[in-house]
C-alpha cells in the first residue's frame, strides 16, 4: 500500500506536468489549423476604378496573399434586372471593380489599418473595407486564451516539478541508511542512488505510457462521439506517434534532473 | 615490513577544527599486526577509526593508509581504498531489506563481480561464520551475536587488508563475543590481514601476540 502510494506521488506529478506537455503540442497543432481558417476566412473588399493585378495589390503591401474578383456581370443582371441590354452595358461600364483580398497571417488591427492606408495610396482605388471590430475581438480573446494556458502550464510544471523532488528527498531518506552503508564500503555514487535512479525511470516510463494511453483513448473514442466540431475537425492532431517519444524523452528527463539535484544536494551523508 | 597505517602529528577534530579530539598522535601500524584501541568513553576511539576509513579529514598531520595519504586524498581513490578494508560496527550496519547472503557479499556487488561468484562466495563466507541456515533470512530475523557474524563475514569478503572495528562486541554476551574474536584471529593469523579493534574490555582468552593503544587526554600511546 505504501509502496503504491510512494509511486503515486512520483507518477501523478510527472503526469500532470506530461499532459501539460502534450495540451501545449495539440493546442498549438489545433489553433495552427484555426489560425490558418481564421486568415483564409478573412477578405478585405477593396474597390477600384481600374483592373487591378494581384502583383500591384503585392507591391503596395507584402501581406496580401490572393485577390479575387468579384463577377461584375452577376451584380450586374442584379441591379439590371429589366432595364435594356445597352443600359446594363452603361451600367457595367460605370460600375467600379470589386476585390476580396486575403491576407498571408493572423494580423492586428492597427497592420491592418496600415494595409487600408497603403492600398488607398494607389489613386485607382477608391474604397477599402476591413471587418476590423470583430476581427480584433476575436484576436484579442484568441491570443489570451493562447498565453493563460502557456502561463498555466509551466506553472503547474513548476509546482509539479517540487512535488517530485519531495518525494525524490523522501525516497533517499528512506534509502538512506542502505546508502550509508555502501559508502562506508566503498561503493560510487552512481551506484548507491542505483536504485532511485531504477524507480525513476520505472515511474517516468509509467507516466509516459498513462499519459499516451489517456490521449489515444481520447483521440479514437472520445473525439469522435463527443460532438463538439472542434474536436471532430482535429481529431487527426490530438495525439500523434511522435508525441510518445517527446513524452517519454521529457519524462526521463524530468526524473534525471530530479535524481540528480537530490542525489548530489548532500554528497556524503555524514553521521 | 611495510607500514599500512602510518600517523603523524596527527591532528583530529569537529566541527571545522573548533573541538579538537586527538592532538599530534604519532604511530604506526604494520601489515598482519593486531591492535586493540581503549580509553575512556568520549576519548575519541571511534573518531580515530572514522579518521582510518577517511569519513573525517584529519585537521593538521598526515594519516597514511595503504599508501595513500586521507589528508588530500580524492573522493574516487577513498572509494577504492574503502574496498580493501573490512569494518565492522557496534550496531552491526547490515541492510535490514537485503538477505544475510545479500550482506554479506555487499563488497563483491560493489567490485563488480558476477552474481554466480557472489552466491558460491557468500555460500563459503556464511560456512565459515556458521551461519549457513540462515542464508535467506533478514537480519531483523538473527539474534545480536548472529547478526555480528553477518557484519565479520561482510567484513572479510573481499580478504581485505585491513579490518577496522569499532566496539565489534560491545552489545554481546561472552559466548558470542568469544566467537567474534576467534573469527577475526583467524582473519589475522591466515590471511595476514592487519585488524584494529576498538574495544572497553581487551579479551581474556586471545591467542595471538598483540599490541595495545590507549587514547588519553587527545594523545594516542602504546601499552609494553
Ligand atoms: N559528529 C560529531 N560532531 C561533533 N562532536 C562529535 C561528533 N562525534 C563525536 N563527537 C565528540 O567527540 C568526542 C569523542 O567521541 P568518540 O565517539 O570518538 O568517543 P569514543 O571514544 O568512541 O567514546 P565511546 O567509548 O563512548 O564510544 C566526544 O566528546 C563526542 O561528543
Ligand atoms: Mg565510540
Amino acid at each position: 500500500m505504501k509502496f503504491i502510494k510512494n509511486h503515486l506521488m512520483f507518477i501523478l506529478p510527472l503526469m500532470a506536468i506530461l499532459l501539460g506537455i502534450e495540451f501545449f503540442l495539440v493546442f498549438d497543432r489545433t489553433t495552427d489549423t484555426y489560425e490558418k481558417g481564421l486568415k483564409e476566412g478573412y477578405t478585405m473588399l477593396v474597390v477600384s476604378k481600374k483592373p487591378v493585378e494581384l502583383a500591384t495589390f503585392q507591391t503596395l503591401n507584402r501581406h496580401i496573399s490572393s485577390s479575387e474578383q468579384i463577377a461584375r456581370d452577376g451584380i450586374v443582371s442584379e441591379v439590371a434586372k429589366g432595364v435594356g441590354k445597352s443600359t446594363s452595358a452603361a451600367i457595367i461600364k460605370a460600375l467600379p471593380y470589386f476585390y476580396n483580398l486575403g491576407l498571408d497571417a493572423y494580423l492586428k488591427s492597427s497592420e491592418l489599418e496600415t494595409i487600408k492606408k497603403d492600398l488607398k495610396s494607389d489613386t485607382n482605388i477608391k474604397r477599402v473595407e476591413t471587418f476590423g471590430g470583430s476581427y480584433n475581438s476575436s484576436y484579442r480573446l484568441f491570443a489570451f486564451i493562447k498565453f493563460t494556458l502557456k502561463l498555466f502550464i509551466v506553472f503547474m510544471t513548476v509546482v509539479s516539478l517540487f512535488l517530485i523532488i519531495k518525494q525524490m528527498e523522501i525516497w533517499k531518506y528512506a534509502h538512506k541508511e542502505r546508502m550509508r552503508v555502501m559508502e562506508i564500503f566503498g561503493a560510487p555514487l552512481m551506484l548507491r542512488s542505483g536504485i532511485l535512479f531504477k524507480v525513476a525511470f520505472v515511474d517516468a516510463i509509467l507516466a509516459s505510457i498513462l499519459v499516451s494511453a489517456l490521449f489515444l483513448y481520447v483521440k479514437f473514442y472520445w473525439a469522435a462521439q463527443s460532438g463538439i466540431d472542434m474536436m471532430v475537425e482535429n481529431q487527426e492532431v490530438l495525439f500523434r506517434v511522435t508525441d510518445m517519444g517527446i513524452l517519454l524523452g521529457s519524462s526521463l528527463l524530468i526524473v534525471i534532473v530530479a535524481v540528480y539535484s537530490v542525489v548530489f544536494s548532500n554528497k556524503g551523508v555524514e553521521e | 615490513m611495510s607500514n599500512v597505517i602510518h600517523a603523524s602529528n596527527l591532528t583530529l577534530s569537529y566541527d571545522n577544527g573548533e573541538k579538537q579530539i586527538i592532538k599530534d598522535a604519532n604511530f604506526s601500524i604494520k601489515k598482519g599486526e593486531f591492535v586493540f584501541i581503549t580509553g575512556p568513553s568520549g576519548s575519541g576511539k571511534s573518531t580515530l577509526l572514522k579518521s582510518l576509513y577517511g569519513q573525517l579529514k584529519p585537521t593538521e598531520g598526515d594519516l597514511v593508509v595503504g599508501g595513500l595519504n586521507l589528508t588530500n586524498i580524492r573522493q574516487r581513490k577513498l572509494q577504492e581504498l574503502r574496498t580493501h578494508m573490512g569494518i565492522i560496527f557496534q550496531d552491526y550496519k547490515l541492510v535490514n531489506e537485503w538477505t544475510v547472503a545479500k550482506n554479506v557479499v555487499l563488497p563483491l556487488m560493489i567490485a563488480g563481480y558476477s552474481t554466480e561468484i557472489q552466491d558460491t562466495q557468500a555460500r563459503r563466507l556464511l560456512k565459515h561464520v556458521k551461519l549457513s541456515e540462515h542464508a535467506d533470512k533478514y537480519p531483523l530475523e538473527l539474534s545480536g551475536g548472529e547478526q555480528q557474524r553477518v557484519g565479520v563475514a561482510r567484513a572479510l569478503a573481499k580478504n581485505p587488508v585491513v579490518i577496522l572495528a569499532d566496539e565489534p562486541t560491545g552489545n554481546l554476551d561472552d559466548y558470542s563475543s568469544n566467537v567474534i574474536w576467534d573469527l577475526m584471529e583467524n582473519a589475522c593469523q591466515q590471511l595476514d590481514t592487519t585488524v584494529l579493534v576498538v574495544t572497553h574490555k581487551i579479551p581474556t582468552i586471545f591467542s595471538l601476540p598483540y599490541r595495545h593503544f590507549i587514547i588519553e587526554s587527545k594523545g594516542v600511546y602504546e601499552v609494553h
